[in-house]
């Protein structure tokens, strides 16, 4: 298990904070998200209706974490920042390509990404920090390069984080995915992946 | 450890490592962790199916 350090930058101020990055989810960060951030999404969601809620609301990583854990080929994360945890995701190396340039070349595929509740602006404003999923997508990207990807990754986003995939990202979008509960399929070839990389 | 290959199979990783970009370690590994993610979805119950993107036929993989 890594640690690498990482910054995140303060919802109110916009000072950058250092947090850590573990690329590996323990028993202790499933507890944290137990006992934290799943009581407090609860809390800021009891008075919304199904459709008002975090997209990834019913999302429990504790079950998610009984199937992969003894996987070679998924990658898990977690974030922390004050010994509270930041952020989540999960990620595979074994799917392939489909934007032409790359198709059938091996790609990380982030399965799962998600940011504690007190850090999404719809729930809690200004946020405790920002910059989660920046970092996320970053360990991604360096994942590929890692397993000699050379930084290809891909995903399907949630409609509400589509904006982010795309502008923030740069990834490419490939449309809707029938497969998939029609979610928008985005790629990020390795020169887009490159330039992420060199991002301030 | 060291594994050996014939040539046929060397040949197929040669191929492969080209068409996948990677290493013939890299391809050896990314092998092993597909077929062991593949094997467990066999094992819960789930089945593992191709399509031709065309025709949207499915045809039934089996991994043993």
């Amino acid at each position: 298990m890594n640690v690498s350090a990482v910054y995140l930058k303060r919802g109110d101020t916009g000072k950058l904070v250092e947090a850590s990055l573990v690329d590996e989810v323990t028993d202790a960060h499933l507890s944290l998200w137990e006992n934290s951030w799943g009581p407090v999404m609860k809390v800021r969601c009891a008075n919304r209706t199904s459709s008002d809620k975090p997209e990834d609301y019913h999302w429990d990583w504790r079950q998610k974490a009984g199937w992969w854990r003894p996987l070679l080929g998924y990658h898990s994360f977690a974030l922390l920042c004050r010994n509270e945890l930041q952020g989540l995701m999960l990620a595979s190396d074994f799917r392939s390509a489909r934007i032409q340039m790359q198709f059938g070349k091996p790609i990380i595929y982030v399965e799962f990404l998600a940011t504690a509740p007190w850090n999404r602006p719809e729930l809690k404003k200004p946020t405790r920090y920002r910059g989660v999923g920046t970092v996320m997508m970053a360990a991604a990207v360096e994942l590929s390069f890692e397993l000699g990807y050379r930084g290809r990754i891909s995903l399907h986003s949630l409609p509400a984080a589509e904006p982010f995939y795309r502008d923030s990202c740069k990834m490419t979008g490939l449309g809707a995915d029938a497969a998939h509960h029609d979610l928008m399929y985005f790629e990020m070839t390795s020169s887009q992946a490159e330039a992420f990389r060199q991002k301030p | 450890m060291t594994l050996n290959l014939t040539p046929r199979e060397m040949a197929v990783l040669e191929e492969l490592a080209a068409a996948k970009d990677l290493s013939k370690t890299g391809v050896m590994k990314l092998a092993l962790r597909l077929l062991q993610a593949m094997d467990a979805k066999v094992r819960m119950g789930q089945k593992l199916f191709v399509e031709d993107d065309k025709t949207k036929e499915k045809s039934e993989l089996v991994i043993l």
